[in-house]
This record gives C-alpha cells, sequence and structure tokens, in this order.
C-alpha cells in the first residue's frame, strides 16, 4: 500500500489501513467457532470503513485524541504470559455480546483465542508484552456457579494494543478483576475491551488503577443479567504530562434486584487528558435496581484536561439511580488551610492530591496492589 | 510581638483597610470588634497570608520580621495560627495524618527529629480531651462532615496542639450555640499565658463575656476609630455600634 510509504499518515488513511489489516487477520483466523462466525457474519456486514466517520461512533471518541492512526502498524503477536494452563477449546459462549463497534468485531477474529475455565481458585494472571507492533488478543473466562475467583491483567511494552476480554460469571460467583498500568512508556496504546456477563446474585468488582503517561481507552460493558446481580467499578488514574485515559464504562441492568456502582477519580497533570463516558442502562423489567455512579476529575494546572459525560437510561419505573460528577482544579482554600498549619505548599498539594485518589485506593481488597497503587498513585 | 501600621489594602481594586494601626504585646487579649464590610475579614485574611489582598501602604511587623514577606507555611512556623471563619474540608485527609504533617513541619523547621505515632498519638488524645471531643474524631477527615460547631472546637484544638504565639480568632464565635462556645472560651483561657497573644475577631459581644480581653478595637470602614478597655465592648452591646461610629 502506498500509504505505508509515508511517514505520517492522516487519520483517515491510518484509519482505514488498520481497518484492513485487521481484517485480514481476522479472516485468515476466523477458525470454525459459532462465536467466530458469528463475528464474521457481522464483519463481512458491516462497512467498517465508516469506523471513523459515521457520528454515533464519533461522539464515542469525540475527546479521544487518536494520534496512533497516523503511523502504520505491523501484526506482532503480544508475548503472553500466563499463570494458568487450563485453557479450553474456544466456546461458543452464549453471553458473548454482540460486537457493538468495528473495532470489537474485529478483534474477535484475533489470531490468539484463549478461552479459560477458572476452575480452580489459583488466581489468573494475563501478562502480556507488547513488543512495539499491533498485538491483538481475545480472551474469555468462564467463572462456575459459587466459585470466588481473581483475574488481573498487565499490558505492557510499547506499540498499540488491543485486547478483549470477556467474563462470563455464572451464579453466585464472585470475581475479582485488577487492571494495574503503569504507563511508563509514552509510545504505548492500550485498547481494551471488557465485556462481564453476571449472572443471579453473582458479583464483580473491578480496579482499573492508571499512572503515568501514554495512551489508553478502557471500554467497559457490564451486563447484570440475573435477579440481585451486582458490579461494582472502580478506577483510579494519576495522569502525567501527554497521557490520555479515557474510560466508557456501561452498566445495563436487565434484572429485577440489581445493583452498580461505578466510583472513578482521575488526577490530571499539565499537558494530560482525562475522559470518562459512564452509561446506567435500567431495563423496564429491572425494578429495584440501585445504581450509582461518581466521576471526579481533579486538575492540577490549567493545560490538564478532563471531560466527563455521565448518561442514564431509565425505562423502569421503582428504581434508584443517582450519579456525581465534578471536574475541577484544587481548591486554594484547602492549600492555605494546611499551609497555615505550618505545612509546606509540595507536601501539601501532595496530601491533597493522594487523598482524592485514595478514595478509590484504598478500597482496592488486594494488598499487593493497594501498596502498589499507593506508591505509584498516591506517592506515598 | 505584632506591629500593624499604617496599613492599606485592596481587594480587586477596592480599598478596604484605609490605615489600620494596632500593637499587640506578649500575653495581651485583644478584641477587634466591627460591623460588617469594616474589613475584620481582610485584616485576617491578610495575617494569614490568603492570595487575592494587596496591600498598598503600612507594614506588619512580627517580632521585628516583616510578616508581609513570609510565606503562610513560615508564619505558622514562627509561631502565628489563624483559627478560620470557614474551615475548610479536606476530604481523604485524616485529622491525625493533618496533625503529623503539621506537627513535624514545625518541628523540621526548628531542626528537631520528628515525633514518634506513640508520641502524637499521646498529644492529640491530650489535647481532644481538652476540647471535649470524642477521640473517634482523629480518625476522621479534617473537617469533613463536622457540625459548624464541631469545626470550630477542631480549630481550637489544632491552636491547642501548634502550641502558636500568637493566635487570630476569626469570628470563632459565629454559629456555636451556647455549651459550644463555652468549651471553645474555656480551651482559650486554659492556653493564655504571659507568652502568648490572642487577636479575636468578632462581631459579637458574646465571646468576650468569655474570654475577658485586654483590649478592645472598634473597627469601621477599614480603620481603628476607637480603644479601650472590656467596658467598651459591654458599651457597644447595649448602643449598638451606630452611636458609637456616628456620635451626634
Amino acid at each position: 500500500m502506498e500509504v505505508l510509504l509515508r511517514e505520517g499518515l492522516s487519520l483517515e488513511a491510518g484509519a482505514a489501513y488498520l481497518t484492513q489489516l485487521l481484517r485480514q487477520a481476522a479472516r485468515e483466523n476466523l477458525a470454525s467457532s459459532p462465536l467466530r462466525e458469528r463475528a464474521l457474519e457481522w464483519i463481512e456486514g458491516a462497512d467498517l470503513q465508516l469506523l471513523f466517520t459515521e457520528q454515533a461512533l464519533k461522539e464515542d471518541w469525540k475527546y479521544t485524541p487518536m494520534d496512533f492512526l497516523r503511523q502504520p502498524w505491523t501484526l506482532q503477536p503480544f508475548e503472553e504470559k500466563l499463570s494458568l494452563s487450563e485453557q479450553v477449546a474456544p466456546l461458543a459462549i452464549e453471553s458473548f455480546p454482540i460486537p457493538k463497534s468495528p473495532w470489537e468485531a474485529l478483534l474477535v477474529g484475533a489470531p490468539v483465542h484463549r478461552h479459560i475455565m477458572l476452575a480452580s481458585d489459583t488466581p489468573l494472571h494475563i501478562a502480556l508484552r507488547n513488543l512495539g507492533g499491533l498485538a491483538l488478543e481475545l480472551i474469555t473466562v468462564q467463572v462456575p456457579a459459587g466459585a470466588r475467583r481473581e483475574i488481573q491483567l498487565s499490558i505492557e511494552g510499547t506499540g498499540l494494543s488491543l485486547v478483549r476480554l470477556h467474563l462470563h460469571i455464572e451464579e453466585g460467583a464472585q470475581v475479582r478483576f485488577y487492571y494495574p498500568s503503569e504507563g511508563a512508556e509514552p509510545k504505548s496504546y492500550r485498547y481494551l475491551i471488557f465485556t462481564a456477563h453476571v449472572e443471579g446474585k453473582a458479583s464483580l468488582h473491578t480496579y482499573a488503577l492508571t499512572t503515568g503517561t501514554g495512551w489508553k481507552r478502557d471500554e467497559v460493558r457490564v451486563f447484570l443479567a440475573g435477579k440481585e446481580a451486582a458490579a461494582y467499578l472502580h478506577g483510579a488514574a494519576s495522569i502525567a504530562e501527554g497521557g490520555v485515559v479515557d474510560t466508557a464504562v456501561r452498566v445495563e441492568h436487565a434484572a429485577p434486584h440489581t445493583e452498580s456502582n461505578q466510583l472513578f477519580r482521575s488526577l490530571v497533570e499539565a499537558g494530560g487528558r482525562s475522559t470518562f463516558q459512564g452509561r446506567i442502562y435500567v431495563a423496564r423489567s429491572a425494578q429495584k435496581t440501585n445504581a450509582y455512579q461518581s466521576h471526579k476529575a481533579l486538575l492540577t494546572a490549567t493545560t490538564a484536561a478532563a471531560y466527563s459525560r455521565p448518561q442514564l437510561e431509565i425505562f423502569a419505573d421503582d428504581v434508584r439511580c443517582t450519579h456525581g460528577v465534578s471536574t475541577g482544579f484544587l481548591q486554594g482554600e484547602m492549600l492555605l488551610y494546611l499551609r497555615t498549619r505550618g505545612i509546606p505548599e509540595s507536601l501539601a498539594r501532595q496530601m491533597i492530591y493522594g487523598a482524592f485518589l485514595a478514595e478509590v485506593v484504598e478500597k482496592i481488597p488486594s494488598e499487593a496492589l493497594r501498596r502498589w497503587a499507593e506508591a505509584k498513585l498516591l506517592r506515598m | 510581638m505584632l506591629t500593624i501600621r499604617d496599613l492599606h489594602a485592596s481587594v480587586e481594586g477596592r480599598e478596604i483597610l484605609k490605615g489600620l494601626t494596632l500593637t499587640v504585646q506578649p500575653g495581651e487579649v485583644h478584641a477587634i470588634m466591627g460591623p460588617n464590610g469594616a474589613g475584620k475579614s481582610t485584616l485576617a485574611a491578610i495575617l494569614a497570608g490568603r492570595e487575592g489582598y494587596e496591600v498598598t501602604q503600612g507594614e506588619i511587623l512580627y517580632e521585628g520580621t516583616d510578616l508581609l514577606e513570609m510565606a503562610p507555611e513560615e508564619r505558622s512556623h514562627a509561631g502565628i495560627f489563624l483559627a478560620f471563619q470557614y474551615p475548610v474540608e479536606i476530604p481523604g485527609v485524616s485529622m491525625v495524618q493533618f496533625l503529623r504533617a503539621a506537627l513535624n513541619a514545625h518541628r523540621a523547621a526548628k531542626n528537631q527529629e520528628p515525633l514518634d505515632t506513640a508520641e502524637l498519638m499521646t498529644l492529640l488524645r491530650e489535647k481532644a480531651a481538652l476540647l471535649k471531643l470524642d477521640p473517634s474524631f482523629l480518625t476522621r477527615s479534617v473537617n469533613e462532615g463536622f457540625s459548624g460547631g464541631e469545626r470550630k472546637r477542631a480549630e481550637i484544638f489544632q491552636m491547642a496542639v501548634l502550641e502558636p504565639k500568637l493566635v487570630i480568632l476569626d469570628e470563632t464565635d459565629s454559629g456555636l450555640d451556647v455549651d459550644a462556645l463555652r468549651i471553645v472560651a474555656e480551651a482559650v483561657n486554659a492556653l493564655r499565658s504571659p507568652e502568648r497573644a490572642f487577636l479575636i475577631i468578632t462581631h459579637y459581644h458574646r465571646i468576650l463575656q468569655h474570654i475577658r480581653p485586654d483590649v478592645v478595637h472598634i473597627l469601621a470602614d477599614g480603620r481603628i476609630v476607637r480603644s479601650g478597655g472590656p467596658e467598651l465592648a459591654i458599651e457597644l452591646e447595649e448602643k449598638g455600634y451606630e452611636p458609637l461610629l456616628n456620635p451626634a
């Protein structure tokens, strides 16, 4: 392709090229699994060139810089390490959602598809290292009824990482999902599409912990399928210059007596950017739903940016559904208060910033990860 | 200890203080009373080092040093304490963390070793008892969810912990019920000493019934228009500001 020869593509050309690359990879790898066949139908049927031009999609990406499209990528597999070997052949997971975006459809055809049945209670650690190219991964995880499991995902290295992860959480199971991310490399682009299907009385706790620079987008979609299913989503991000942390959450309450809570905090330094879109969808049948969403962004400089878009769609009438969003600078009054007590300005700032993220960090159940977050995010 | 000479100060180009002069000696308790808009809060703000105030004329000397050249934390290290009229909430920072940082900063300024946890907790519990504060308040976030009375008590608690030389109480009595006022006043009285001075900024006479001042000043339109003994506060209480400001 001619565009390949040029340094710095236009966004449109980059998008078209990437689409073609992914489509090719998907086609070559679409072996006969019902899941992939379904994806193939979608890919063939969709006009993927609309990837970045269609209005609906644009809205979702409005505040997300996509400079990574300006370079030609080469497919290169992840160097991967999985703590468990209990992979089973890719199955047709009934709950695997119909792709909502071309990205997602293309990722169903990722060259590698792991399906893991979490039968033992050893924590599952998925460690992926990108060697600088375009790396794709599709992982589906099934958590059996009544089990308590821990899953940790880490994506390291540079390059563009596209990861599709789906959890199927059976009746009464409890899952904690950790996604710590230390974006030390400015040239790292990590795009995670995470979906979870949560059956009755099951619960999901997620912790997305991000620090540093680099580009990161987490698309999180949780489907509360059964009665008394619950999801508690947490995110704490400390975003340095040049860093982009983009979170798009959708929690769908599809059954009665379901509960969800989204608690996200972004501390944005000069030249950093935070984007948060949080949607709560309550279906007509999901009576007695209890849903809450809170996103706060604290900007440490006038060149920091934060965008928040809370969205509530409620079709049931007997629900409790609230949200709170705030974006602001450090209050001078707080700083003055600490300083009048003798605390030097730099320490005062650190205390206020740390306390802001601590609201999320102190809720991390894993001691090791809480310590990690305290050191990296709170700089304690 | 504190000398304010001919202080003129403006906020957003509007002159609020118009030649304020005041001298406070160690061991003295001064009350500054005045109607709304007289410049009471501006004076407190300038003494604390709040931004947004421009001193256009005059000077403030604290123990012979130019106070206006000192950062807020340096003023604190030098022994100045301001009890805020509206103490701010600091979510996520516990009272213990906050006072540990403050005390250790004070100690560092004096080249002293930081306090260990046991020493710190003993000190904080002792001072909390003085203010009749439940010890559980030490683990709560600074001022978060505190009632008006609790906030003011927490201010005086911090004062007791930091043991300043010059205490400025900015409308500490506002929003306090009778019992809370008594507790606050008792704590202040307990801390009165020949080395320590107090500047009580207030609108009402009420607090001065509990903390007897040595000198009462009346601040009006940016200047001290009258000074006198405690009887001046009583006169003010009986007649209001009007006859004192506009004698017939």
